[in-house]
């Protein structure tokens, strides 16, 4: 233990006595006095920030957590034996959100959905029938008839996105900042568009359809629907991976400390940025369906 | 030099910044005239800031496999 450490374990700790002592001290049954009430609340934020300090120097000094910007990460993941295969990292993890998603699902649909009451929704009930409308209006707003059927799909990718984002904040890495999970993504919404664009109008129509206004950008339109699915699979990964490099350097930066701001940065990093990405994969995933479908 | 490069590939971020201040700044004029259709606008400033964003987003992948090995 160096003596830095000790000082400001001595400072934290007196602070935060002094906090505490103060917060008992200023309360009274009732506080009438303005200039009371803001020292009683003063005295709460010093408490919060001297328990955190003490907090961040206790951990800095039994742990071995460096401090400084560092991070350390590879493009693609670890690879770990499981069973005698070797595995990514992100793969496992992967597999154990399908896993629990299908789990969760199999419960509902064996031991929740048959209590359901047709007639009188209530609770439970209504999140759920919320939830499918929802997805079955966004779906069938952008590709109309075809709507209803890419709707389980989607849905399913949205869960399986968030909860992969979520997986971040147990300490894995999260198999959408892996290419090859996202690159598998993309080639799924690469075959949907064929598969809807060959289904509505045939292999010959859907040929046809690529040599609009004349039959010399074909190869280009070829060229751009192969694209498809790489720039899908990019904008993914360069995301979620950018979230991920981000909330590494700040850990990394704050060391021991990393008590509590983590958990405001991942606010945005592990849950408004996975969410909107998820939305912006599906729209274009059903934007690119559409136009073949038209 | 590796570092240079990636580096050098992050400007396009100039780019995809300006590309994105404009269509916010167009979707923010739509809303001020119109701000019933404000829903409409939403989705399309989505879909068009992640648009001009994965320019930027394809430089940062370039920048991370020139950067680290």
């Amino acid at each position: 233990m160096s003596t830095v450490s000790i000082i400001e374990l001595i400072v934290s700790a007196v602070l935060s006595a002094v906090g505490i002592i103060g917060f008992f001290a200023t309360k009274k049954d009732e506080i009438t006095d303005k200039k009371q009430k803001k020292k009683h609340r003063l005295f709460l934020v010093l408490i919060i920030i001297a328990v955190w300090f003490l907090i961040g120097t206790v951990i800095q000094i039994f742990s071995k957590i460096k401090m400084g910007l560092s991070v350390e990460f590879q493009l693609f993941s670890n690879r770990v034996t499981f069973f005698g295969f070797s595995v990514a990292e992100t793969t496992l993890v992967g597999w154990g959100i399908v896993l629990i998603a299908l789990l969760l699902s199999l419960i509902f649909r064996l031991f929740v959905f048959p209590k359901f009451d047709p007639d009188h929704p209530k609770g439970f009930q209504n999140v759920m029938e919320l939830a499918v409308e929802a997805t079955q209006n966004f779906t069938g707003g952008i590709l109309g008839d075809y709507g209803k059927q890419v709707a389980p799909y989607m849905f399913s990718l949205a869960v399986f996105m968030i909860f992969s984002a979520f997986s971040e904040l147990l300490g894995f890495r999260p198999p959408t900042s892996d290419l090859t999970v996202t690159f598998a993504m993309g080639l799924i919404t690469f075959f949907l568009i064929n598969y809807y664009g060959i289904r509505k109008k045939g292999v010959d129509g859907r040929l046809k359809g690529m040599m609009v206004p004349t039959p010399i950008v074909l190869p280009m339109k070829i060229l751009s629907d192969i694209a498809t699915p790489v720039s899908l699979a990019c904008r993914l990964f360069g995301n979620m991976l950018g979230g991920v490099i981000v909330m590494h350097l700040l850990k990394s930066a704050l060391g021991g400390y990393a008590v509590g701001i983590p958990a405001v940065a991942g606010l945005y990093f592990n849950l408004f940025h996975p969410i909107i990405q998820t939305y912006i994969f599906i729209i274009l995933s059903l934007t690119f369906i559409s136009e073949a479908v038209e | 030099m590796n570092a240079i490069g990636a580096g050098l590939a992050m400007l396009t971020a100039f780019g995809a910044g300006i590309g994105m201040c404009f269509a916010t700044a167009k979707a923010v004029e739509a809303v001020a005239r119109q701000p019933e259709a404000s829903g409409k606008i939403n989705t399309l400033l989505l879909l068009g800031c992640a648009l001009a964003e994965s320019t930027a987003i394809y430089a940062f992948v370039v920048a991370l496999i020139l950067a680290v090995k």
